[in-house]
């Protein structure tokens, strides 16, 4: 009513809502309106609530009063009817309050004029005095607003409490921000926003893998850890400022194991885990800052994952003649017919089923537990460390002016005119998975190699086989030196070989100077070594000969004679006593366990004298050798054996030699 | 990189060009070379403007045996000297961005191409010349890998040549390789030789 | 290079790179200059920001060279006539590596809010023996020194702090005459055209090396008309 004061022109309407009345509302909420009313309803029933005071042509009296004129027509209109129907009865009632009506209006119009012109009346606002009630609920909300206010505030208040009891009572390493410098010193850190971000992923290292490992630090504020803190004072060294939160996916333990195997059979295992075991078994505590472990754990996952996914990549591209297989969380390439390598990544978080029947499995085959070898897990770590190397280490171009990116051969293929070779050369790039397969082929020639050495030194017992493997190797070269002599006769014939082990062959340096290539067959290296074996008794039996002044008659490496050898020629020399009455004739070949020695002398015994041929040269004839069955002679060995036959018959002179 | 020997071909009258490479092809087979993709040398030469005083010109060459390099043989000015620059492919870029001063010689685009062959420690390569659209003749390539001394290898290298080249491998060796009989040749040595030879085809019309 | 194909011949091969963009041409380039007291603080703040901090900056030694090509004769055109530079630089400490043939295109410093200077380039590895090539050519020799430094990289980009060195009368690399008191501060990307992303990451850079080096677009027909 407020324009009505200001400004006449302002139209104030009074309508009925345009809606119906609700008359009933439905369970699911649907609203159900009452019917409208008809015209004539509606007219009588606006009729009826109007009090029809004032006659109609009193109506233009207050022309000025414009704001009335909606109501006033409506009255015109109202009227109009009810002048329409003056002669009905029922209408009386409405005529008069529409009546008393127009007499209120009037008066109200005549008020409004007098203080609108504040002549003879102020309208003044009236102070009105608010309900008890509301004061009570306002009170009552205030009072449950402060109270919040108060819990924030003592909770800040016993927070700040806790810190400051906390730095007062703790030592200088249990201060947070020390802490913070000390974790910085090791990890990366950053600060966005209000959170301290660090990263242990290999990145800055040169990784190119797609996990991020962003770890969120904060402060360990848990009352819990405080109450138990205070209980156990011998703990507080172990208890940390720093809470350390890890993405979820590089939780647990993980470790890649390579296992070969023949078919079944385990032939070694390797388990690649960058903290070992130490880090599973090393017990929190005992570490100045728990958040290491945790973090290298962490490291350790993401370092395996990335590992394992550029084996599998790799596994998946490499065009093998029998193709490498990835099934779930394991890689199988094939090394030898029937020999694999396979890759396991093993994760505690994803498979503990797994791992324990692994566990079980390994348990069986207790002589690959003990095999444990590090060379695998080792070059697993330098390969992907190589590649990561390779990703940072961009060469530096020189002069200053050229552009980065080439390596230094490839800034030479230009003015040099590299051919095509050449550069086909350079860009050849050797995957991980290759050079760990070559690796496990080399690890298992070299198993293969020292079985047969070992088996052969333990078979034969004379001579002595020794074989001395160099320390110094590369993952795919090793070298192993045989040494093939006699006990206690050392001095007289050592027969040496060297086998250069390679990745899928052999290199066999002989004494003479023969190479021999092997494949990667044991029998082939075993028949060598029993060669060279008969050939060392020959040899040694000759020089032991000479020691002893008998005489070498004749000597063969390779005999045509006697029964055909199964492999190689067996190997024989005759030699003669000093008298030259006793001839003894050595043959060994590579099959016979031992040298067969046959004795022949003269004169005959068989013949006592002969009654044709008397001179004393027929008498020189030999006799057929005979067989000596040396297992009978005294001596360790058969150079020893050998050695007290020649001295025997050398000083048996024959009776009649005079 | 070996020593690297350049033997023109004559063309026998009432043969073609692909013809002779046919023979040659099979002559080599049968001594034992494998056929092992195909090759090419390109030869373009520039010259330069009139306003940059006495006339010069750059011989650009493409070998795909070297496909990392570009061999810029530069004729002096001054006389029979030749500047022999070996550098990487985007030396051709720079030649265009010298346009101003030196411009290519309209229709004397000449290159050799054709199969390439295998054989033990020689390499045989059989091209045919042409010029722009027109056939010139062909040239054989015999490149012995093992050896850079001429003076060490000449005679095999003739004998071999001789086994399928026939009569027209003379005993002395050519005169690029006589002058440099004992010293050690590089890949810029076969590009020389090219040069000479494309530059004699030029001088020539029809078939050599 | 596979060799069963048919050989491409060059030129094809050069013009399909070219229109594939795949050939780095451009180079996006920020110089400043530091003096000798401070050179130190910059180069440990170089070293921090940089890859490979761990193996240390790479020192450089190189020695440059700079031809020019001009047509003689008066009748040519006014283009004709414009000089056609070329720098030849090599590596004194280095000497194994293959000379550099460098032409540079004219530096375009481009909008205002175009961050860093753009420059066509094409970086040639050669022969020594360029120098007489290229006299041959017909190219005079117009200013020689020599540039000593440290080199560091941050991804594409290559940041090299160096000093200038007049050459010695007696041309040899031992005579060396130190030009200014200070420290010439490049930095430069080198990328096939049409990458201008590439001038916002060297700009970010810049502004990390604000405090100690102003790296800006130096604008060098200006500071020819100074002098």
């Amino acid at each position: 009513m407020e324009d009505f004061f200001t400004n006449n022109s302002v139209c104030v309407s009074v309508e009925a809502p345009a809606e119906n009345l609700v008359q009933e509302i439905a369970y699911d909420g649907q609203e159900v309106f009452q019917l409208p009313l008809t015209l004539s309803e509606n007219l009588t029933k606006q009729a009826h609530k109007i009090d029809w005071i004032k006659r109609e042509d009193d109506d233009n009296d207050d022309d000025t009063h414009s704001a009335t004129v909606t109501t006033e027509k409506k009255v015109e209109e109202d009227s109009k009817k009810a002048d329409f129907q003056t002669s009905s009865w029922p209408w009386d009632s409405v005529r008069n309050k529409l009546r008393s009506a127009l007499t209120e209006v009037c008066v109200l119009a005549d008020v409004l004029v007098i203080a609108k012109d504040k002549r003879y009346m102020v309208l003044d606002p009236v102070q009105q005095e608010q309900p008890d009630q509301r004061q009570l609920a306002q009170l009552f909300s205030k009072k449950r607003g402060l109270t919040a206010a108060a819990n924030i505030l003592l909770h800040g208040a016993e927070r700040l409490k806790i810190s400051q009891s906390d730095t007062a009572r703790a030592k200088s390493n249990q201060d947070f921000h020390l802490e913070l410098l000390r974790l910085r010193q090791s990890w990366t850190l950053k600060k966005i926003g209000n959170s301290i971000l660090g990263d242990l992923s290999y990145k800055s290292a040169g990784s190119r893998f797609y996990q991020t490992g962003i770890f969120e630090v904060t402060k360990s504020e848990d009352p819990d850890q405080e109450l138990s803190l205070e209980t156990t004072s011998e703990n507080q060294s172990k208890q940390s400022m720093i809470k350390v939160t890890i993405p979820p996916e590089l939780g647990g333990t993980a470790y890649i194991q390579v296992t070969i195997q023949k078919d079944q059979d385990i032939l070694c295992t390797t388990n690649v885990n960058l903290l070992h075991t130490s880090l599973i078994h090393s017990d929190p505590s005992r570490d100045a800052n728990p958040w290491t472990s945790k973090l290298e754990a962490a490291q350790n996952v993401l370092f395996c994952k990335e590992l394992f996914s550029q084996l599998a990549r790799e596994a998946v591209q490499l065009q093998a003649a029998i193709p490498h297989m990835v099934v779930g969380n394991q890689i199988t390439a094939s090394l030898f017919p029937g020999i694999q390598l396979s890759i396991h990544f093993q994760s505690s978080y994803s498979a503990g089923v797994d791992k324990r029947q692994l566990v079980s499995n390994n348990s069986t085959s207790l002589v690959a537990k003990v095999d444990h070898n590090y060379i695998l897990e080792h070059s697993l770590h330098q390969l992907l460390r190589q590649v990561h190397l390779n990703n940072v280490g961009q060469p530096v171009p020189h002069p200053s002016s050229a552009p980065l990116g080439p390596t230094k051969r490839r800034r030479l293929a230009g003015p040099h005119a590299y051919d095509r070779d050449e550069l086909l050369l350079m860009t050849k790039n050797e995957s991980i998975l290759e050079q760990i397969i070559r690796q496990g082929q080399h690890v298992v020639l070299r198993l293969r190699t020292m079985f047969v050495i070992d088996s052969i030194a333990r078979e034969i017992r004379d001579p002595l086989i020794i074989s001395h493997w160099n320390v110094l190797n590369s993952p795919t070269l090793s070298c192993v030196k045989i040494i093939i002599m006699t006990h206690g006769y050392d001095t007289l014939q050592r027969t040496a070989l060297v086998v250069h082990v390679g990745e899928k062959t052999l290199k066999c340096v002989c004494r003479d100077g023969r190479v021999l290539q092997m494949s990667y067959e044991p029998q082939e290296l075993r028949d060598l070594i029993l060669c060279q074996i008969s050939q060392h008794q020959i040899n040694a039996v000759q020089s032991l000969a000479r020691f002893l002044g008998w005489h070498v008659a004749s000597s063969s490496a390779h005999l045509g004679l006697g029964p055909v050898e199964p492999l190689g020629n067996a190997s024989s020399c005759i030699l003669s006593s000093p008298s030259g009455n006793r001839i003894l004739s050595v043959r060994c070949g590579p099959q016979a366990a031992q040298p067969q020695v046959y004795l022949s002398t003269y004169p005959r015994h068989d013949t006592e004298k002969n009654k044709v041929l008397t001179d004393i040269r027929w008498e020189q004839l030999n006799t057929r050798y005979e067989e000596v069955r040396l297992e009978k002679i005294e001596g360790r060995n058969f150079l020893s054996r050998m050695e007290l036959l020649m001295a025997s018959l050398t000083c048996r002179l024959p009776m009649n030699w005079e | 990189m070996g020593v690297i020997v350049l033997q023109l071909f004559a063309v026998p009258e009432g043969k073609s060009g692909p013809q002779v490479i046919d023979i040659l092809t099979k002559r080599v087979t049968s001594l034992g070379g494998v056929l092992s993709g195909s090759f090419m040398v390109d030869c373009e030469t520039y010259t330069s403007v009139a306003s940059l005083g006495a006339t010069r010109s750059v011989h650009l060459l493409h070998n795909s045996e070297t496909p990392a390099s570009v061999f810029a043989l530069l004729e002096a000015a001054s006389g029979n000297k030749t500047v022999a620059l070996v550098a990487d492919n985007l030396f051709d870029l720079l030649m265009l961005k010298l346009s101003n001063f030196y411009q290519a010689k309209k229709q004397t685009k000449i290159e050799s191409r054709g199969p390439r062959f295998e054989a033990g420690d020689f390499l045989v390569k059989l091209g045919s010349v042409t010029m722009g659209p027109t056939f010139k003749g062909i040239l054989v390539e015999v490149e012995y890998q093992a050896c850079s001394l001429p003076a060490a290898c000449w005679d095999l290298i003739r004998e071999f040549m001789q086994g399928f080249l026939g009569g027209c491998v003379p005993s002395t060796p050519p005169q690029y390789i006589q002058n440099r009989f004992g010293d050690m040749l590089g890949p810029i040595d076969g590009i020389n030789q090219y040069l000479e030879q494309f530059n004699a085809f030029r001088k020539t019309t029809g078939i050599r | 290079m596979a060799g069963n194909q048919n050989p491409i011949s060059a030129i094809d091969m050069l013009t399909s790179a070219l229109r594939s963009n795949i050939i780095p041409n451009q180079e996006y380039l920020l110089q400043g200059s530091v003096i000798d007291s401070s050179a130190e603080v910059l180069h440990n703040r170089l070293r921090g920001l940089c890859d490979a901090a761990e193996t240390g900056p790479e020192t450089f030694h190189d020695h440059e060279m700079c031809f020019s090509l001009k047509a003689s004769s008066p009748g040519g055109t006014p283009q004709q006539q414009q000089s056609f530079l070329l720098r030849v630089r090599r590596a004194l400490d280095h000497p194994e590596y293959p000379w550099q043939l460098r032409y540079l295109g004219q530096p375009e410093l481009g909008e205002k809010n175009q961050p860093t200077v753009l420059r066509s380039c094409i970086d040639i590895a050669c022969t020594p023996n360029v120098v007489e090539f290229l006299s041959e050519l017909g190219c005079r020799i117009e200013f020689e020194y020599v540039l000593k430094g440290y080199l560091f990289r941050k991804g594409r980009m290559k940041v090299t702090m160096s000093k200038i060195f007049r050459m010695g009368q007696a041309k040899s690399p031992d005579s060396l005459e130190a030009m200014t008191g200070s420290y010439l501060v490049e930095l430069s990307l080198l990328a096939p055209s049409g990458q201008d992303a590439v001038a916002d990451e060297i700009k970010v850079f810049a502004e990390q090396l604000r405090p100690l080096v102003h790296l800006e677009k130096i604008d060098y027909r200006r500071l020819q008309s100074y002098s």
